[in-house]
């Protein structure tokens, strides 16, 4: 008789939503053996010690991206609140980098735990007595049922019934596929194998791009672009280096310098933002310029708020103007900055009039935190639905649109030359995982389909 | 002499059940006596004249690999051996032969009366005898009691039957047989809960009245072996064909024609019929645009005259039934032999017995086939040889058999109707099985031969036989990861010769084999592998190609294998009285006790318990199991 296997959990414990902190908690058997794979802590202290904090990384082993920084509270078995080996990890409060933290904790073992499930393996090890469990008995005898939707709820609304139309038209393949495998005899028009394949490649490509937009951590990646532009010299790349405490951009008084469009990211206000710098919208003078003209439309098209910088200390020219004519005509969320507070102002207000605007120098500080203040409400206000859409999958659930994903992939290529019984397995598969993504039922019964659809006699 | 009034086991019925329950019993040394209502009609084909199919024919291979009889009773008596979906990929290949039914039930019936320990009587068993929940014996209409430890009812369709035609209606079974009247109530007596089920079958025609010659013929393969493992490679030189013919709007008119008569309208049947089978009038009412309905037109026998209409099922009454078939092309002139008739019976309501057939209820009752609901000749078979087996383990005081759903067809059969409740028969089909890649037709033995060895219907000598089979090609398949090919120039030129890409490192035989094309054949000569150390027989062959062009996907399947066949050694106690219980979901917990499931993968499976509850449970039970195992080791001893 083989023993009972306990394996890891790892959950949030702390509420979820933006907060200065984030707890996420650990515990089971290979604790360690996962913190050890994805928390790179500094010092040389040994790790894992009991009842310590270590400052470190928590880091994508097979990528080398740092998540986030954070602190990690070790205790061994049995002196933890679970009796179990358990580790507190400290995150920024930030929901997207909580996200990404868990769903590297999955990866590498540990499984998304139940809700109550720490307080059950703290009762189990003899943590805590019936007593104090039954105080709890509201959140544990609730139905499984329920405990799985409540993980699932959140998700709700557009992309929930985008996945369920895949999910749907890949069952209805399978109901074919497996009419056809079950009763061989019946009649069944057997499955169009080329105009499955073309239907996979088109389920493939929309779900894949489903899966970019929604991806965990993909945003702390991507982050909410920001662009900001205005004519050479305006300040723009001062404003950068500000924003970003170091000197990434080349800052010279040479107008077109930028000639590139910098990248870069930053937490404002624990929301993941992607700053870049463009190379202003200048005629171009030779062809590098114009490499980076077009450069800066694109950015501006795909970013998410515009900041527009001009310089305060000069009367605008035409080429000011030509900015301003295309923050104007945008329809996103645009931010100014009237730079170089600290030089005697030449731009007159009526220039500007009807904006937002923010007086500041780049150069010397000025004016930024009211910068970052508007910057961060603006994201906040406009971006936040948005934001919450994108982010909207779960660890798990983003586990089970890859595992979609991977095994369409596969079906899609194995097509002429696998069998339609392996086919039919990569298929069921797939519909139990996009089942997953949107908390719909994981079984699939398809006989049941079957005959409701096909008029079986043989 | 006096009769013997006594048995260790008594089974009552001699349906494919029945039979495979007796042999099983009295072949595992059990004195056992079975009783029919008529020895005439033992293992009695009353529908369809065929065996096999996708996931039946599995069954019926997986029976043979245990020592159940009717894998190689009909691998005698067949007309007609064939391969289905061949094309489709080696979980759904599956083998169905056409029965001379006249050949089986002779062949069948001298095996039975052959085997030694077991005694055949005729007579209608109206009552049975339990005393403390525990099964005493049996009574008969004629007032004989039978005393026996353990009893086995395979009733089929029998119970309080009646015949539906149209509006005439009466009590009677399959071939103008007599209903059992009188046991259903003593089963109902005695706590057992029963419901009403309904099934029907074609008519049959008189073959000189059938034009065979404008309809498309439909020939077996010969190749296709039998469902034995002895017959795995048989040639059946010498088979006769079905035909193939369609309903057209003719039909469709005569069925509408007639379509008040119909038991389904009329709703004097019940309407819990078999969904996988449903009669013309049906398929009607459920799909009124469909004209086309395939007719197979199957022999029931080398020399008879009669013709089975697969397809036309129904229970209209016989002038409709005249219309409807002389619809048909090929049919228009074709005489009825025999009407065909819906037939409603008694079967326990869902959730009564264990994965063992045994009782949930009264110890020592066992059931198997359609009392059990479930139609067809091969899940009756299987649960009858599940069922006999077990009486015989539990007399002996030994460990069930319960095969794993994980393991075989005959798993998941037992599984299913012990787990899932039911409105209509249950067919075992492929798509009942959620690891069919492992459980493929040509693995039965390679899964199940320890099994039968070891419960004793499998002898020394023929368990060696199919395990060194079993080893030669397991063996081979591990050769194939062991030997590799370097890129010599030589090989890269061979390799690209083959058109499935060149050869850049070293690649085992296995991965060659993966690659699209590439065959074992081609694989050793490129290994220069020595010819007496290869496999030979295409049977071999082909078991070794399946396991490794298809690791990937068993592999994954391995996985989820390993979570239920865990789930399903977990055993559950019907009392069970631990502190930490109360931690659990009370409604799940109670469901557990109350209906007496037999392990933790069913209730996982009825979706009762959180995966966090289940750690605790299997905790808890553990250490349960853990003392039960001890119990039984004692005594064992």
């Amino acid at each position: 008789m083989s023993k009972l296997k306990i394996d890891t959990i790892a959950a949030l414990s702390t509420p979820a939503g933006r907060a200065a902190i984030s707890l996420i908690r650990v515990s089971g058997p290979d604790t360690f053996e996962i913190l050890k794979k994805v928390f790179k802590p500094g010092g040389k202290r040994a790790f894992p010690l009991h009842y310590s904090a270590y400052f470190g990384n928590i880091i994508e082993p097979e990528t080398g991206y740092i998540a986030d920084q954070v602190i990690v509270n070790t205790y061994l078995s049995p002196k933890s609140y679970t009796g179990e080996d358990l580790a507190e990890i400290s995150t920024h409060g930030n929901p997207v980098i909580v996200s990404k933290v868990l769903s590297i904790l999955f990866k590498n073992g540990a499984r998304q735990a139940e809700k109550g499930e720490f307080t059950r393996r703290a009762f189990l090890n003899g943590k805590m007595d019936l007593l104090e469990v039954e105080a709890l008995s509201q959140l544990l005898y609730a139905s499984s049922t329920t405990q799985t939707r409540l993980a699932l709820n959140q998700l709700d609304g557009l992309p929930s019934k985008y996945i369920a139309k895949i999910r749907q038209e890949l069952l209805d393949q399978l109901v074919q596929l497996e009419a056809s495998l079950n009763f061989p005899e019946d009649s069944i028009e057997s499955i169009d194998e080329n105009a499955l394949k073309i239907k996979l490649q088109k389920i493939l490509s929309e779900l894949s791009l489903f899966a970019d937009n929604a991806r965990n951590g993909s945003m702390i990646s991507e982050g909410l672009k920001v662009a900001i532009v205005g004519k050479p010299n305006a300040g723009k790349s001062s404003l950068m280096n500000y924003l970003l405490g170091r000197d990434r951009a080349i800052v010279t008084n040479i107008p077109g310098t930028t000639r590139d469009t910098l990248e870069e990211s930053l937490i404002i206000d624990s929301l993941p933002v992607k700053l870049i710098d463009t190379a202003g919208l200048r005629k171009a003078e030779n062809d590098i310029e114009a490499i980076g003209i077009e450069r800066t439309e694109k950015a501006i098209e795909t970013s998410f708020a515009v900041i527009g910088v001009f310089d305060g200390s000069q009367t605008p020219d035409s080429e000011d103007m030509a900015v301003l004519q295309r923050l104007k005509s945008l329809e996103k969320p645009v931010l100014i900055v009237q730079n170089k507070s600290d030089l005697p102002q030449q731009l007159n207000p009526d220039f500007l009039a009807g904006l937002e605007v923010i007086k500041a120098s780049a150069l010397k500080g000025e004016g930024m935190s009211e910068l970052i203040s508007s910057l961060s409400k603006t994201l906040k206000v406009n971006g936040i639905s948005s934001l919450e859409e994108m982010v909207l999958l779960g660890a798990s659930q983003v586990n089970a649109l890859d595992k979609a994903l991977t095994v369409l992939k596969r079906a899609e290529e194995g097509i002429g030359n696998m069998y339609q019984d392996m086919l039919a397995i990569d298929l069921e598969e797939a519909v139990r995982e996009l089942g997953r993504v949107n908390g719909e039922t994981v079984d699939v019964n398809t006989l049941d389909i079957i005959f409701e659809r096909f008029c079986i006699g043989k | 002499m006096t009769e013997k009034r006594h048995y260790s086991v008594i089974v009552i019925g001699g349906g494919h059940a029945g039979c495979e329950a007796a042999l099983a019993s009295s072949r595992l040394g059990a004195d056992t006596l079975l009783v029919t209502m008529n020895i005439t009609t033992i293992a009695l084909m009353p529908c369809n004249p065929s065996i096999g199919g996708p996931g039946k024919g599995h069954l019926v291979r997986e029976i043979g690999a245990l020592g159940g009889e009717m894998a190689s009773c009909i691998d005698e008596t067949c007309v007609q051996m064939k391969w289905l979906n061949t094309s489709k990929g080696p979980a759904v290949r599956s083998r169905r032969a056409q029965a001379d039914k006249y050949l089986y039930r002779q062949r069948m019936i001298n095996t039975l009366f052959e085997q030694e320990n077991l005694d055949v009587r005729q007579g209608q068993v109206t009552e049975i005898l339990v005393s403390d929940n525990k099964i005493q014996g049996i009574k008969l209409e004629t007032g004989i009691k039978f005393l026996c430890e353990r009893l086995i009812i395979t009733s089929g369709t029998y119970l309080n039957a009646r015949i539906i035609l149209g509006r005439e209606s009466w009590d009677g079974a399959p071939q103008n047989q007599k209903a059992a009247i009188g046991l259903s109530a003593s089963l109902e007596e005695n706590g057992i809960k029963m419901r009403r089920l309904q099934t029907a079958t074609p008519p049959r025609v008189l073959k000189s009245s059938v034009d065979l010659s404008i309809l498309r013929e439909l020939p077996g393969d010969i190749d296709a072996g039998g469902f034995t493992w002895e017959d795995r490679l048989r040639r059946y030189e010498k088979q006769i064909s079905c035909f193939l013919t369609f309903t057209d709007e003719r039909s469709i008119e005569a069925v509408k024609r007639h379509m008040s008569e119909s038991p389904l309208v009329l709703a004097n049947i019940t309407n819990e019929g078999p969904k996988h089978c449903p009669s013309i009038d049906r398929k009607l009412l459920k799909f009124p645009d469909m004209v086309r309905h395939q007719i197979f037109i199957e022999p029931e026998g080398w020399k008879s005259q009669e013709l089975y209409l697969q397809g036309l099922t129904t229970g209209m009454p016989p002038v409709a039934q005249e219309d409807i078939v002389s619809s048909v092309v090929g049919l228009e002139k074709a005489v009825i032999l025999r009407y065909g008739y819906a037939i409603e019976y008694d079967a326990l309501a869902p959730g009564q017995f264990h994965k063992t057939m045994e009782s949930r209820k009264i110890k020592g009752l066992y059931t198997a086939g359609q009392i059990n609901g479930t139609s067809g000749y091969e899940e009756a078979a299987g649960q009858g040889l599940i069922a006999g087996i077990n009486a015989i383990l539990s007399l002996r005081g030994e460990t069930p058999y319960w095969p794993s759903r994980t393991r075989s067809y005959l798993g998941v059969l037992v599984d299913d109707l012990s787990t899932w409740s039911r409105n209509e028969p249950y067919r075992i089909t492929p798509g009942h099985a959620e690891f069919r890649l492992t459980l493929r037709d040509d693995s039965a033995e390679r899964r199940l031969i320890e099994d039968g060895y070891r419960i004793g219907l499998v002898s020394k000598e023929r368990y060696d036989k199919i395990f060194t089979w079993k080893k030669r090609i397991e063996d081979e398949i591990a050769s194939m990861d062991e030997l590799s090919l370097l890129p010599s120039s030589e090989a890269r030129e061979i390799m690209s010769k083959t058109g499935t890409g060149d050869l850049k490192k070293p690649a085992s035989g296995a991965e060659l084999l993966q690659r699209p094309g590439m065959t074992y054949k081609s694989v050793i000569e490129l290994l220069h592998k020595p010819s007496d150390s290869c496999l030979t027989a295409p049977d071999e062959i082909y078991a070794l190609e399946t396991e490794i062009k298809y690791r990937g996907y068993a592999d994954r399947e391995l996985e989820r294998i390993k979570q239920t066949a865990f789930l399903e050694t977990i055993r559950l106690p019907y009392e069970i009285e631990d502190e930490r219980l109360k931690i659990i979901n009370k409604e799940a917990l109670e469901i557990m006790q109350s209906e007496r499931y037999d392990d933790l993968s069913q209730m996982v499976r009825l979706n009762h318990f959180s995966r966090s509850e289940l750690a605790i449970l299997l905790a808890i039970l553990n250490g349960e199991d853990c003392d039960n195992e001890a119990e039984e080791d004692n005594s064992n001893k």
